[in-house]
């Protein structure tokens, strides 16, 4: 069954969570202070954190970032501030993807954590590549010259986009939609800090991307596939 | 001359400068004047005194001495006469020294011989009638002021004194000595100009101290000014520099005082206002989590409400949609709050505006149909890209079409838009209960109802349209409302189409086409 670490200092709130969570049969761990996060993280190894920002003992932001230093796991992050620079620094510490409080509806919250759950279509055993990268679907791997790069499910998610279709310019709203499962949302703040943090990883040179190319005005595509 | 009178309205020193030049020039001028006058009157009077005294002297002389030579032959009178005139006057220096002029008078001894001169070939009729006149008819000195006229064309101004004399058998001749004035109005048109030069000095010399002192005072002024300005400007921190203990330093040391006391004021009411919207903000974050949780239950409750009773049943729902009107009130104190602490910043992207038009129109379709409305829109083209903050910009458009609806009474709305290179414009037109004259100044007013004993069909927080008037602002845009009861209401939103311009025209006119004209 799949686990979920929720952190949050708020009681009632986490024991909602766990309500709901459990409710759409999904395991549920419950931490409610920053420094303890790892300790239980490192003991029981989530699928998913659901990590509130603000917390006592150790902030959200720290935890997240630690947590990303030792792990490619999904976090998603609960904020009662939706202003840019929360979510922005959340985003930059590591997290996937954020939800500001109070979430519209918990099928919202269900199906985002579904979508970060979800494992990339591998029906098909595919072997991608894109401008000098070799992407193994299946493994969940992507090398270049034989040496792997470590990718977050999120970012592997996008590059896997992406270089699904080489041709076409993909809108930050059609990003949105294929990689974090969102039916409308016009926050595109998400799409642009994890490409920022992919051509980060993968960019010989991260100033002069040649995988995740930007087109100006409208959206991303992959770079030149014969290279 | 324009930019002299600027320059005189703007610049107290020239002010002062140029006020002090008039003015002393008037008093010295008057002063020189009175001088010049007194000097040459004075001058005038002395050379008179002289010329009187002298030629009494020489013509009492010249009146013994032809008395004495009674006797003498007019051979002998006449050298007697030759040798008065060479005493008196200086034989050859014509216009400078003093001449002599012997006139015989009337009823003579027509036979005896005539004795009648001039020095110098001074010619008798520049001698003035009216003294000759006097002479004549009195037994006394005359004098009068005279202009000497010489055989050929020189002429001199003088004093011309004059008496009577009797020569022996011949009869009474006019005796006149001619003082010629060249020396003293050479005298008194030096004295005239050195005047005037030291007229001239002077006020340019009180210039100058003037404008020494003016700047002097004015400098210090200037300087506060300046700082005044800076401080105005927001520059809290700037003071005035006291060194000296005079007027200047007074105004100085008041500035200072009131600066210090207007940082401490204006620190204390950024600080109080800070504190206030830091507690808004806080308060409504603080909300957010608890709500986060009542909005989870309520939906647990909510999703098995069929298996409860019907009262409870309308409870759950009762509970989760006044949840949602209380998230709505929040989100929106949150976004005025924002407002309020200047917080609130643009996050441009591009987009196509007709296409967010059509989005909000079609998520408002089914309320509209339940409110017995629809909202009818055929822009002439698909595409009208322009870049601004989506997420406000389809706030303001949602909280227009809202309020359609929501006064419709029925009737359709029209969506009208205009759009030029630079703006673009969007018009929401209803023909519902519409809004009157009061109300028109007020619909943006913070949880301001037009009519309060109308109960709200649905659930607005009653900020909406002062959102959408501060996100329209934002973007440096305007929304402007037209209504009249029982016409509708027409709300006109211009945007300039790159986010940061401003808007160079109104694209839609506020009065709706479809109003009939007076």
């Amino acid at each position: 069954m799949t686990l979920v670490l929720v952190v949050d200092d708020d009681q009632d709130l986490a024991e909602m969570l766990g309500i709901v969570l459990t409710g759409a049969g999904i395991d549920v761990d419950l931490v409610s202070r920053g420094d303890e996060a790892l300790e239980v993280f490192r003991n029981n190894p989530p699928d998913l954190v659901l990590l509130d920002v603000m917390l006592p003992g150790l902030d959200g932001i720290e935890v997240c970032k630690q947590i990303r230093a030792e792990s490619m796991v999904p976090i998603v992050m609960l904020s009662a501030k939706g202003d840019t620079h929360d979510v922005v620094r959340g985003l930059e510490a590591g997290a996937d993807d954020y939800m500001v409080k109070p979430f519209r509806h918990q099928s919202e919250l269900v199906a985002r954590i579904r979508t970060r759950l979800r494992r990339t279509n591998t029906d098909l055993t595919e072997s991608l590549t894109i401008a000098d990268l070799k992407i193994d679907v299946n493994a969940h791997e992507i090398t270049r010259a034989g040496k792997v790069i470590a990718l977050t499910r999120l970012e592997f998610d996008l590059l896997v986009a992406l270089a699904r279709e080489p041709g076409r310019v993909f809108s930050r709203d059609a990003l949105l939609s294929e990689v974090w499962g969102y039916r409308h949302s016009t926050d595109t703040r998400l799409v642009n800090v994890h490409v920022q943090r992919l051509r980060a990883k993968i960019e010989q040179d991260p100033e002069h991307p040649e995988i995740v190319l930007t087109v100006r005005g409208v959206g991303y595509k992959a770079g030149n596939q014969s290279k | 001359m324009g930019r002299v009178s600027n320059r005189l309205r703007t610049s107290l020193s020239l002010r002062v400068l140029l006020s002090t030049i008039l003015l002393s020039s008037a008093v010295i001028w008057l002063s020189g004047s009175i001088l010049d006058s007194r000097v040459s009157a004075g001058v005038k009077q002395v050379n008179l005194d002289s010329a009187i005294n002298e030629a009494r002297s020489t013509i009492v002389g010249a009146r013994y001495r032809l008395i004495l030579a009674k006797s003498s032959t007019p051979k002998e009178i006449d050298a007697l006469i030759n040798e008065i005139i060479s005493s008196a006057t200086t034989v050859g220096a014509r216009a400078s020294g003093r001449e002599l002029v012997l006139l015989r008078g009337p009823l003579q001894n027509a036979s005896e011989k005539d004795f009648t001169t001039t020095s110098n070939l001074v010619d008798p009729k520049s001698l003035p009638k009216e003294l000759r006149k006097k002479v004549r008819s009195t037994a006394q000195l005359n004098w009068a002021y005279m202009t000497i006229k010489y055989a050929g064309s020189l002429q001199v101004p003088a004093i011309a004194v004059g008496d009577m004399v009797s020569i022996p058998r011949s009869g009474r001749y006019e005796m006149y000595l001619l003082f010629p004035l060249a020396n003293q109005n050479k005298t008194l048109d030096l004295i005239s100009r050195s005047i005037i030069f030291a007229d001239i000095a002077l006020v340019i010399l009180i210039g100058l101290i003037t404008w020494l002192v003016a700047r002097q005072v004015v400098r210090p002024v200037r300087e506060a000014a300046r700082i005044a300005e800076q401080f105005t400007s927001g520059d809290l921190s700037r003071r005035m520099r006291v060194t000296r203990k005079d007027e200047i330093a007074t105004l100085g040391n008041s500035f200072n005082e009131m600066a210090a006391s207007m940082q401490t004021q204006i620190m204390r009411l950024e600080n109080l206002s800070r504190v206030q919207q830091r507690f808004v903000s806080d308060v409504s974050h603080e909300l957010r989590t608890p709500l986060t949780t009542l909005r989870m239950a309520s939906e647990v409750i909510y999703s098995s409400r069929t298996s409860f009773d019907p009262q409870i049943a309308r409870s759950a729902e009762l509970l989760i949609g006044n949840i949602d009107r209380f998230e709505r009130l929040l989100e929106d104190l949150l976004e005025v709050s924002r407002f309020d602490a200047e917080v609130a910043v643009l996050e441009p992207v591009d987009f196509n505006l007709i296409e967010l038009i059509n989005r909000c129109i079609q998520d408002l379709d089914l309320v509209a149909k339940e409110n017995g409305t629809q909202i009818i829109f055929t822009p002439y083209s698909e595409d009208l890209p322009i870049t601004g903050d989506i997420r406000r910009i389809e706030r303001i458009l949602r909280n227009l079409l809202n309020n359609a609806v929501d006064h419709a009474d029925l009737k359709p709305i029209n969506i009208q838009v205009e759009y030029t290179e630079h703006d673009a414009a969007i018009a929401v037109r209803d023909h519902g209960i519409g809004i009157d004259e009061n109300s028109l100044l007020r619909v943006f007013d913070r949880f301001w109802r037009a009519d309060p004993s109308r109960s709200r069909i649905r659930g607005g927080t009653g900020l909406g349209l002062s959102i959408a008037l501060e996100d329209a602002r934002l973007h440096n845009g305007e929304l402007e409302v037209w209504g009249r009861p029982g016409q509708g209401a027409h709300f006109v939103l211009t945007l300039p189409r790159k986010a940061g311009n401003s808007i160079e025209s109104r694209l839609i006119r506020l009065e709706p086409k479809d109003y009939p004209q007076r």
